[in-house]
């Protein structure tokens, strides 16, 4: 069990961009592409069959051709203003029946990832996931980040369409990020490795969806752009995030107009604090989540 | 720290040059149990180790099936005049890759394993009244040569689906190659209404294979009489049931049922044949 580096680029100090898949891999599309618009190069990967289990097999002819497994492979690129190592992981290696990894298998690809980092003397790391909110899908998603490190959160005030934990009602700063997307922030802690998670919202209704939600990985593609610098083009994702919302569409229409009512009100949601009211009320957002998790619970039974 | 070993060798068996035989205890048509017994009762098998469960599964309870608590058991068995061991597992749910090496350590290191064997049902819209194939997975291409003596189908090419994994035993085959064992999957095609039954027909055509490739000298006159008594009890549920017997001769004209209809037929045959 281990990591495999193929080549040792010649790094500076670079900053780590690592994700692993979430809701609607928001972020793991985020940043697979960035890397591919920066043309980064493979030069790792983390051995995995202690992992994972197989996901495919090929047989030819009557013999195993190959067994194949999710991969989790570490790319680099210097650029101008900084050099960048990317950890792409394919899956999260989890032991039952969640999607996300918790418990040993957790920590030790978590620490594998970091062992990585201090190898090129990584000075930071940013991890990348969703953000399940109270929001209509005709709204620009805005990003939610969660520093390792109080130090951090001044420099992420400074992000556009950027929020902390403690500006979203109720919440007082608390919060879970479930999966590595979370747990290497914390790993990254316990080493004294700064570290930022950035989570793109999507609207509670969509949560459960087998469909991408690329509107919000640009959302989370400029936040990361923008704090390192780097400017990459994004009109495949506004492509993408075109032809997905005839769909999502589709879908919004097939919600009873008295539950549609209620999401209609989600349009006027903001993260005010308690001194500007908010248009909606906790209990109105409470009711639209257990009327929307009703009738997806229904649909989903219709489908099977 | 040293590396603590999941298995426990109760005593070493005295073997040459083994084959090793895997089975599931979770198998359509109970193929694999069903093998795997009949070997070991047949040929006077003797249990000697087994691999510890608590890395592989969860034990936060005990399932209940039938009214008996279950536990999951991993056995190693050997049958020294034939220089054949047995491995009988309940699938694990965790450490797959450790697990599968497990039964590979001990194989190599106990019993000098030189080739191995494992069993698979797989479900088939077929009628039980044709004949069962077995298709073979050979992990090289020397093994499939090998093979081409024995009534197999051994040009099988597969991809695995959209949303499906590939199975134990596809896993283990891989492994063992890594180690240059030389390793075949067996697979029976299960018709569809007795994957949650027993397969004896399905069984004794793996068993035919291990008697010729072996030279097991097996007596399959146990194994004939429950193909005799299920056809009996099959016979009986077509002749009582005429919609079962419909759905029946479909299968054997080769023609297909819907989803619905084979559900009907398994829940139908598993009625009848609980009550007999």
């Amino acid at each position: 069990m281990g990591v495999k580096l193929y080549k040792r680029p010649r790094l500076k100090n670079p900053v780590m961009i690592a994700s692993w898949p979430g809701i609607a891999n928001i972020g793991l599309i985020a940043v697979d592409t960035l890397r591919e618009a920066l043309g980064a190069e493979e030069f790792g990967e983390i051995e995995p069959w202690d992992f994972f289990y197989p996901q495919r097999v090929s047989i030819k002819g009557g013999v195993l051709e190959a067994l194949e497994f999710p991969s989790s492979k570490f790319y680099f690129k210097k650029t101008e203003k900084k050099d960048l190592i990317f950890f792409i992981g394919e899956e999260q290696p989890a032991g039952g029946s969640s999607v996300y990894a918790e418990g040993e298998k957790a920590y030790q690809i978590a620490n594998l990832v970091l062992d990585v980092a201090e190898k090129f003397h990584c000075r930071r790391v940013y991890t990348s996931g969703a953000a399940v909110a109270p929001i209509h899908h005709t709204m620009v998603p805005r990003v939610w980040a969660v520093p390792n490190n109080p130090d951090l959160i001044a420099e992420i005030k400074k992000y556009e369409n950027t929020i902390l934990m403690s500006e979203i009602e109720e919440r007082e700063g608390q919060g879970n990020i479930v999966g590595l997307n979370g747990l290497l922030l914390g790993v990254a802690r316990k080493r004294k490795i700064e570290a930022i998670c950035v989570m793109g919202e999507i609207p509670v209704y969509l949560q459960g969806l087998p469909l991408p939600y690329p509107k919000a990985s640009r959302s989370v593609l400029e936040v990361l752009t923008s704090s390192l610098g780097i400017g990459v083009d994004m009109s495949k994702l506004d492509r993408w995030t075109e032809q997905l919302e005839q769909e999502i569409e589709d879908v919004y229409n097939q919600i009873p107009s008295e539950i549609k009512k209620q999401l209609e009100k989600l349009k006027q949601v903001t993260y005010a604090g308690p001194a500007e009211p908010s248009p909606i009320t906790e209990e109105d957002k409470r009711r639209i989540m257990e009327d929307i998790d009703k009738f997806f619970k229904k649909r989903g039974r219709g489908i099977e | 720290m040293s590396e603590r070993y999941p298995f426990k060798v109760l005593r070493k068996p005295k073997f040459q040059s083994s084959s090793l035989v895997v089975g599931w205890n979770e198998d359509a048509g109970q193929l694999g149990p069903g093998v795997i017994d009949y070997l070991t009762r047949g040929l006077g098998g003797e249990r000697f180790g087994e691999i510890e469960p608590e890395d592989f599964f969860s034990l936060g309870g005990i399932r209940v099936e039938h009214d008996v608590a279950q536990f999951p058991e991993s056995n190693f068995y050997s049958c020294h005049k034939n220089n054949l061991a047995i491995f009988r597992s309940t699938p694990p749910r965790f450490e797959w890759y450790k697990f599968l090496n497990s039964i590979l350590d001990v194989a190599e290191r106990y019993c000098g394993t030189k080739q191995l064997y494992t069993i698979g049902g797989m479900v088939a819209l077929a009628a039980h009244t044709t004949p069962r194939a077995l298709l073979a997975t050979s992990s090289s291409q020397e093994v499939k040569e090998s093979l081409k003596q024995y009534d197999l189908v051994r040009d099988m090419d597969y991809q695995t689906a959209t949303g499906q994994r590939p199975t134990l035993n596809s896993f283990l085959l891989w492994l063992a190659g890594r180690r240059d064992i030389p390793g075949v999957s067996l697979w029976v095609p299960i018709p569809s209404y007795l994957v949650a039954n027993e397969d004896p027909r399905g069984q004794k055509k793996v068993l035919q294979f291990f008697d010729e490739r072996l030279g097991l000298n097996i007596d399959f006159s146990d194994i004939d009489h429950e193909i005799q008594k299920q056809n009996e009890k099959l016979a009986q549920a077509r002749l009582r049931l005429p919609e079962v017997d419909d759905y029946i001769l479909r299968l054997e004209s080769n023609l297909s049922l819907s989803q619905e209809e084979n559900e009907r037929l398994t829940r139908e045959i598993a009625e009848f044949l609980r009550e007999e």
